[in-house]
């Protein structure tokens, strides 16, 4: 086993090998020797600044620069992103048992989709390498996160308004397929892309709809319970940016930059 | 440091190659005798990035073994195009080390 600063930086180069476009069995090859290496290096009592140097960034740049990038594997993540978005999406609906289509929501989706997956290719490929060890990083994941859930409820706000004609309403055995299938593919990514947080938003996604499907009504209109729920929502909110920034400051701390 | 790493460029793969020569061997142990031959100033990481374009090229080829330690070390093996190489890379540090020795010495050419 390594030490957490190493495990840290071995995740790091990993996302950010991905984010290159390398080849995954290249991306195994590599953490698995300088995991070897971090290994006997920490069992000789150095630490992981010994090993990578004063700037983990620049040596992650180097290793980066010495791979080629795999455009096959790369062409391969723009279909896995359609279905994850579309997963995304249906998830929500199909939990709470009325997951319908329309010409209208189909031409939306399709529309938000192609620019979704322009913009965080953008943001993968291209924008998040360079903040990779910067705090602006998690500024930025939040506030595309943030940006990209509230257009995401807008466009579902504007759609429902608009009153199109669904051209297909799902029975609930349709709903219950639906979010097996959901389900797959998010099992399926986060196996893929190695990562888990193909899994995580989706459970995150899913709690409202669930609580919506098996809570009563009533409580579901309490003012007191909609209260407790926030202040709930809050406090986790904090611990997690709290612990998050806790983990970062000692991660920079050791060796970073 | 990084002045020392930036004048050691195109130096360092022919040191590995020299040391790959010597027989199999694993990255950790490459590290160590590089440390063991002088290269104290270099981080030990460096030498990966040259192993994989090294690899690439042809230079070496690698293969993984099991060890007593934990999951399995790559041990690099030099390839008849390494070898030819090191040889050219020996005959041209030759040159450059006697003429940085002439200047240095002010014997000029």
């Amino acid at each position: 086993m390594v030490s957490k600063e190493s495990e840290q930086f071995l995740t790091e180069l990993r996302f950010y090998l991905m984010s290159k476009g390398k080849n995954d069995d290249e991306i195994n090859e590599i953490t698995e020797e300088l995991e070897v290496h971090l290994m006997e290096a920490e069992a000789d009592g150095k630490d992981v600044s010994y090993i990578i140097g004063d700037s983990p960034k620049q040596y992650m740049k180097s290793i980066g620069e010495s791979m080629s990038t795999d455009y096959r594997q790369m062409a391969g993540l723009v279909p896995l992103m359609i279905l994850l978005l579309g997963a995304y999406v249906s998830i929500g609906p199909a939990i709470e048992g009325n997951f319908s289509l329309s010409k209208g929501t189909l031409w939306i989706a399709i529309t938000a989709g192609v620019i979704a997956v322009g913009g965080y290719g953008v943001l993968i490929f291209r924008v998040l390498p360079k903040f990779l060890h910067s705090k602006w990083s998690a500024v930025l994941l939040l506030g595309a996160g943030v940006a990209v859930t509230g257009l995401m409820v807008m466009l579902l706000l504007w759609n429902q308004k608009q009153g199109f004609e669904p051209v297909f309403t799902a029975t609930p055995f349709q709903n219950n397929v639906i979010v097996a299938v959901c389900a797959v593919i998010f099992i399926v990514s986060a196996i893929y892309t190695k990562t888990w947080f193909t899994v995580i938003i989706p459970l995150c996604i899913s709690v409202g709809p669930i609580a919506n499907r098996f809570i009563p009504q009533d409580v579901n209109e309490d003012p007191t319970y909609i209260l407790y729920t926030v202040i709930a929502f809050v406090i986790i909110a904090a611990v997690m940016i709290f612990v998050f920034m806790a983990k970062r400051k000692k991660m920079l701390n050791n060796g970073g930059k | 440091m990084s002045e020392t790493t930036q004048m050691l460029k195109g130096i360092l793969d022919g040191c590995l190659l020299a040391i790959i020569k010597e027989g199999e061997i694993y990255g950790y142990e490459l590290a160590a005798k590089l440390e063991s031959y002088g290269f104290r100033s270099l981080s030990e990481g460096t030498i990966y990035p040259l192993l994989l374009r090294m690899q690439k090229e042809g230079l070496i080829s690698a293969t993984l073994r099991k060890s007593t330690a934990g999951p399995k070390r790559k041990y690099y093996t030099l390839t008849e195009k390494g070898e030819r190489e090191l040889k050219l890379f020996i005959g041209r540090w030759e040159q450059v080390s006697s003429s940085v020795d002439n200047v240095l010495n002010k014997r000029g050419i």
